[in-house]
């Protein structure tokens, strides 16, 4: 055995110990311990020192860690959820509203100018109308979204 | 847990169950404080990064890579805050070696320097508590591989996974961690038989 086999098998005790060898250095390791008492000892002392690793102590999470983690997290996973919706809601919303804006356009229009305006051929007059019908709700209920927006942003602040 | 199970559960975490969620903090809660006091050396902030990474593993299961083992997965989104607050608040040196690397020293060399008899001695009293206190003074990058591989029994090649690192990194930093626990426990006359 040389001196360099001896300091090229030391490299691996450690590892060894620590069941980190692939299979070509565990088949080395294993010859030169055939004939090495020096690293045979050695290779005692570092598995003692890995029992000694795996027997420490499990420093534990308290009850009350565990609690305040998990209501953080459902927290978390309630408002993830809500976001999630969010654009779907708020697409189903636009949909429901520019459909009951369409479809109530007919009715006030039966209801202000009778039921034989809709036999009128001024049909500019009849766009004109719904589009300033539309553009004044639209515009109803933006100021309403950013009124609460505002109100809500203030509430987020102050919680 | 079998695959199947496994892949239930998975598909539950990824539409957001509370329940699940909640068995799986359950499952893991010791073995990644564990591990953040090992990191971080300090209980409070431990629980504190304890949270953080529940906290980001609901955030960021939807990124999780089924085909990743999940236990490297969550032990690499605890370790990120772990070096993050480590940067930030103890900017120990996390990537290199300390001066005075037992590599470059003889086995009879570092024994002359302590004596095995004063060592058994010594190793009749205090054994955990030394060792512990020991494996805390190691810079983290070798607490946290032998941490992951005798206290969470992970494979070599789940530790490189963990660290990101290639498998040779992963060897090296167990190998050396290992050796300047040696060293520490040496010096402080505590070496000897631990079982």
């Amino acid at each position: 055995m040389g001196v360099n086999e001896h300091d090229a098998m030391r490299e691996l005790i450690a590892l060894a110990a620590a069941d980190a060898l692939d299979e070509r250095e565990q088949a080395l390791l294993a010859e030169h311990l055939r004939h090495c008492q020096a690293c045979i000892a050695e290779l005692d002392e570092w598995r003692a020192l890995g029992r000694g690793l795996r027997r420490l102590p499990t420093p534990q999470v308290t009850p009350q860690v565990f609690e305040r983690t998990r209501q953080q997290m459902e927290l978390q996973l309630a408002t993830a959820k809500e976001n999630r919706l969010n654009p779907w809601l708020f697409g189903t919303l636009v949909l429901l509203s520019w459909t009951l804006t369409a479809a109530s356009w007919p009715v006030l229009r039966i209801l202000t100018q009778g039921a034989t305006s809709w036999m009128a051929t001024d049909i500019r007059g009849i766009w004109t109308g719904l589009l300033g019908y539309m553009v004044a709700g639209w515009a109803i209920g933006g100021v309403m979204v950013i009124a609460l927006a505002v109100k809500r942003a203030g509430t987020g602040r102050t919680a | 847990m079998g695959p199947q199970a496994a892949d239930t559960e998975l598909a539950r975490l990824r539409r957001g169950d509370p329940e699940a969620f909640e068995q799986i903090l359950g499952r893991y809660q010791h073995r990644v404080f564990r591990y953040l006091v090992r990191m971080v050396r300090d209980r409070a902030q431990a629980e504190d990064l304890f949270q953080q990474t529940w906290l980001r593993v609901t955030q960021k299961i939807g990124q999780y890579d089924p085909r990743r083992n999940f236990e490297a997965w969550l032990f690499s989104v605890a370790r990120n805050l772990a070096i993050d607050y480590l940067r930030r608040y103890k900017p120990e040196s996390l990537d290199e070696p300390p001066p005075g690397d037992p590599e470059g020293q003889t086995r009879e060399a570092r024994l002359a320097a302590g004596g095995p008899s004063a060592l058994d001695r010594v190793l009749a009293r205090e054994r955990s508590e030394r060792l512990e206190a020991s494996l805390a003074e190691l810079p983290p990058m070798y607490r946290e591989v032998l941490t992951l591989r005798f206290e969470e029994e992970m494979k070599i090649e789940e530790i490189a996974n963990v660290l990101e690192v290639p498998l040779s990194t992963a060897k090296t930093r167990l190998r050396r961690g290992m050796g300047h626990l040696r060293q520490i426990l040496e010096s402080t006359g505590a070496q000897g038989i631990w079982a």
